[in-house]
């Protein structure tokens, strides 16, 4: 694994043309630039497959074409990409759901007593319309999917929900709230909008996660001092380096955190008390951000500081007269390209995992030893085959969404002994809970952003440790703005119109909860409506039930 | 069974009015009086029953040199110069003119050490008297005392923090923080204009759908949403809610605690307190002072410095002062020597000595407690550590601190896991 096969590059010649961002590039023959592709290729990755890297000679003069804009240093990161030996190895190495599931009852032992039933069609809808597009299916999309006699229709329905927009949109969501979520950054300075909107575009056209990532870390915004407030954040990608308010430090431990899944930020003052990471290496890997010569200040007197050289985690050095901008793009590489970092697709993978199964393989942001992780083994294996499967987001959806382990109905997970052999109810996200009510009452701007505000939650935090808020049962019980439009809302009136009143009542829990009612629902109902005087004002109240239901902002 | 709880909603119990009522009552000067009354009977039990804690963060760890324990004249003291108080021999940093007036109250602690320099693991610290290492989130102090004083049937929330905090950590959502962003308002949506027989009606519904969900498999949530709604709708008809504004506060009270956002949010604090709510966390923001430490404390003192003086003037008025702790810090100090960072220098992260204030409770008022050498690098006499802080917080809400806490897991873990009582704190 010493130096990179020319074959690889040649064979994977014509499949750069993702990376190839601009069109008007290519003034010089392919086979000059390849040339100095090669070379450089060569200095970056040297240090990060060799196991110890010995003393070197003299290195020659890095001759680094420029490196200023992102198309550049992504053109150079998707040739570095097209050498991973593990894309020979992904093309010969399937791993299914069933396998999945085979590894993951390996594991469990005698806990696959307690595996939960299968979900009925009905739940399993409104689940992947949830976890796929933050909204319900509609009463007709879900008799459609129930009585479809098609026995691959659950896999169908996942592979079309890939498609959506409302999907890409969903999961650019979340991950713009794991960037932002403990941002201290300046408001005037950051665009969450604009980095929401281009990871929907990527989530959408179905981008890579390594490509998403590195044009995210490798990303240099510049301040334009004519135009008051632009600091660069309208263009998506600059936003993760903004919301670290481009500081050394921040940006060091928040790529460990979200795109490893490590927690080094106490490393920042002290040797972590756990772990393998000492205080200097947070430091080295801050240097890694830093414009020019980064110095680590004392521990006790912050006056006396030392210089830190560059250095990844597991010990890769880029070239010693890389400009900050070279240096960027090598610390993507490390952190995407290099097969050892198993810590990159894991943390991915975790990440989903832990959203649509509700319990992680460990804390999405804070792991700390390796130990911590529970059933190491599954989520080892499919981390792998993400990369090999070129770190494709889509993928890693359709691996757990068609297994049995997501399939499962939904229990209270209260001991790490029961971890995945049932679904933990899941509360909803703010934006999914604004989108169910908006559902119901049509957009209202100033409810959805005091929803969003209300519902808000740590997206990095377990669901186990998660709270819900006394705020948060006012808003649904009294917010007049809902009440008044659920009150004239198209269900409302739809509901008036059917006069039988069980029929009425199935059509409130399909629009409202997305499912049929039981029988013990339907009889409660009906009394309920028998006892009261005024129907219209009973819907209202059946309506206010349902919605002020733990069920409405929970995933089953 | 949990579930039943919502059917048999007894909004009454503490004698609170229906909300319909409230407002006539509201509205009629009369009845204005009962609810003023009631306010004041409030404040007796208070001080039969049990202690209360104003807390008032200082987010961003504010400097020792510039607050209680300056050193002019030395090469670390910069531009502070230092000010006598009411106390003879203490003496502080000139931005808190205020305090000095009332430092007979008042017990300084110079001699802090810690152990978190990082703000976020450093908050957490001083909040929950825990480091930060496992994976177990412990509870902020204030919902310890929610549970152990705050009475488990109020109406309000038991903890309130004006400005973001930490959670209850594995205490879960009964003690949890009622966060509110801005004093003086009452929270939102707390007004329904249900009919009290149909709101029942709905509830009791309700609670039935809830238990379907609960045999459904969601019984953890479902058990949480119950008490949320619970706590919600006794909330909804408490005529203690009044305690979340001032506009019934005469004029001169309001300035003398001062316009800004913290001393409203201190005036709503005593109120709360007032109003029986054991805890209230007061946060101001601004303190990190990397830059320009010196004019950065000429604009933010001014504010603590009126609020927190005219708090304790208040309190003791009132006579609360005796029954309730009142602390200003922040998550740990500044570097003694001026780091030379342009445009203009400040001070960086330290966590080796600090400082803190403490008041009422039992402490002993006129006091500095431990000293830092003359370049304020070194504590030379009585370091306290966050354990030995905490050991003291317990004591003066007499909270047992060697009292076990179990996590998730059932591991039993003390509140506080070592140190003492600072000697001398109390009188």
């Amino acid at each position: 694994m010493n130096s990179i096969p020319l074959s690889i590059l040649r064979d994977s010649q014509s499949e750069a043309g993702f990376f190839m961002l601009k069109h008007g590039q290519s003034n010089y023959s392919v086979s000059s630039q390849l040339i100095i592709w090669v070379t450089l290729i060569c200095l970056i990755l040297t240090t990060t497959l060799e196991a110890a890297p010995k003393k070197k000679k003299k290195a020659p003069p890095l001759n680094l074409p420029p490196l200023k804009t992102q198309e550049q240093k992504m053109q150079l990161l998707g040739y570095i990409r097209q050498t991973m030996p593990t894309r020979k190895i992904g093309s010969r190495i399937s791993f299914s759901s069933a396998d999945l599931d085979k590894a993951l009852e390996q594991e469990l032992g005698p806990a696959t007593k307690s595996f939960a039933k299968i979900i009925d069609d009905e739940t399993f809808i409104r689940r992947v319309y949830l976890d796929l597009t933050g909204e319900l299916p509609s009463p007709n999309r879900i008799s459609s999917f129930t009585s479809s006699q098609n026995r691959k229709k659950r896999s169908i329905l996942i592979d079309e929900l890939l498609e959506t927009e409302a999907y890409a949109r969903k999961w650019a969501r979340y991950w713009t709230s794991v960037i932002f979520y403990d941002s201290e950054a300046n408001k005037n300075r950051i665009s969450p909008k604009a980095l929401e909107d281009w990871l929907t575009e990527q989530f959408q056209k179905g981008a890579p996660w390594d490509y998403i990532t590195v044009m995210l870390i490798s990303a240099t915004p510049q301040r334009n001092k004519k135009v008051r407030n632009d600091f660069g954040q309208k263009y998506g990608p600059n936003n993760f380096v903004l919301a670290c308010e481009n500081k050394s430090t921040e940006l060091a431990s928040q790529t460990a955190r979200i795109f490893m899944g490590i927690s080094i930020k106490c490393a920042e003052c002290h040797d972590h008390p756990f772990d393998n990471w000492k205080r200097e290496q947070f430091h080295e890997l801050a240097a890694f951000f830093h414009p020019y010569t980064y110095k680590m200040p004392d521990k006790d007197d912050p006056t006396v500081k030392t210089t830190v050289k560059p250095r990844f985690l597991l010990g890769e050095k880029p070239y010693e007269t890389m400009k900050s901008d070279a240096r960027r793009v090598s610390i993507a590489a490390y952190l995407a390209y290099n097969p050892k970092n198993y810590w990159f697709a894991r943390a991915y993978v975790n990440r989903i995992w832990s959203e649509v199964i509700g319990d992680g393989f460990y804390d999405v942001d804070s792991l700390g030893p390796d130990s911590d992780v529970m059933h190491k083994p599954v989520v080892n294996r499919i981390a792998a085959n993400f990369r090999y499967k070129d770190f494709d987001p889509k993928w890693v959806f359709r691996l757990i969404m068609n297994s049995k382990v997501y399939q499962r109905e939904m229990r209270t997970i209260s001991s790490s002994s029961e971890l995945f052999t049932a679904i933990r109810p899941s509360r909803l996200r703010p934006d999914v809970v604004a989108a169910s009510v908006k559902n119901l009452t049509g957009e209202d701007k100033k409810l959805r952003k005091e929803i969003m505000e209300v519902f808000d939650m740590n997206p990095s935090l377990p669901q186990g440790a998660l709270e819900g808020s006394i705020q948060q049962a006012l808003l649904l019980m009294n917010n007049t703005t809902l009440q008044s439009k659920l009150s004239a809302s198209d269900l409302k009136k739809k509901l008036v119109s059917i006069s039988a009143d069980e029929e009425m009542v199935q059509e409130l829990y399909l629009n409202v909860l997305a499912r049929h009612a039981t029988d013990q629902e339907i009889e409660r109902s009906v009394n309920f409506l028998k006892e009261s005087k005024q129907r219209p004002e009973a819907i209202d109240d059946l309506i206010w039930v349902l919605i002020n239901s733990t069920e409405f902002r929970t995933k089953r | 069974m949990h579930t039943d709880a919502l059917l048999h909603l007894n909004l009454n119990r503490r004698g609170g009015i229906s909300r319909r009522n409230f407002l006539q009552a509201a509205s009629l000067s009369v009845a204005g009086s009962t609810l003023l009354s009631q306010f004041q009977l409030n404040a007796e039990e208070l001080k039969k029953e049990g202690r209360s804690c104003i807390l008032l963060w200082l987010a961003g760890a504010p400097s020792q040199m510039e607050t209680w324990d300056p050193k002019p004249g030395t090469p670390n003291g910069g531009e502070t110069k230092k000010i006598s108080t009411q106390t003879p021999g203490v003496e502080i940093a000139h931005y808190w003119p205020k305090i000095a007036s009332v430092m007979n109250d008042v017990a300084l602690i110079r001699s802090m050490t810690g152990k978190e320099a990082a703000h976020e693991r450093g908050t957490y610290h001083l909040h929950t008297g825990h480091r930060m290492l496992g994976i177990e989130r412990f509870p902020h102090f204030g919902s310890v005392v929610a549970r152990e004083i705050g009475d488990p049937q109020s109406d309000i929330p038991n903890f309130v923090s004006i400005g973001q905090t930490l959670s209850s950590g594995f205490l879960g959502v009964q003690v949890a923080p009622f966060i509110i962003d801005r004093p003086g308002q009452l929270p939102a949506n707390v007004f329904n204009s249900t009919p009290e027989s149909r709101q029942q009606r709905r509830l009791a519904l309700l609670s039935q759908q809830e238990k379907d969900f609960t045999e459904a498999g969601a019984q953890a949530l479902v058990k949480e949403n119950i008490k949320l709604y619970e706590k919600a709708n006794l909330m909804m008809k408490s005529p203690k809610l009044k305690a979340f504004q001032f506009d019934d506060e005469p004029t001169n009270m309001q300035e003398a605690y001062g316009k800004s956002q913290t001393g409203q949010g201190l005036l709503v604090a005593r109120r709360l307190v007032e109003a029986g709510v054991p805890f209230v966390e007061v946060r101001t923001g601004g303190w990190d002072m990397h830059n320009n430490v010196f004019k950065g404390m000429e604009r933010r003192a001014p504010d603590v410095d009126q609020g927190l003086s005219q708090l304790l003037i208040d309190l003791k008025q009132r006579g609360l002062l005796e029954k309730t702790l009142v602390l200003c810090m922040g998550e740990f100090g500044r570097t003694p020597k001026i780091n030379a960072r342009p445009p203009i220098p400040g001070r960086d992260h330290w966590v080796k000595n600090f400082n803190l204030l403490m008041a009422g409770a039992g402490i002993k008022g006129g006091q500095a407690i431990g000293k830092t050498d003359e370049n304020g690098q070194e504590i030379v006499d009585s370091p306290v550590q966050v354990d030995d802080l905490f050991r003291s917080m317990c004591k003066a809400m007499q909270i047992d601190a060697d009292m076990e806490l179990h996590t998730p897991i059932g591991r039993p873990v003390k509140l506080v896991e070592s140190g003492e009582v600072i000697k001398g704190l109390f009188g």
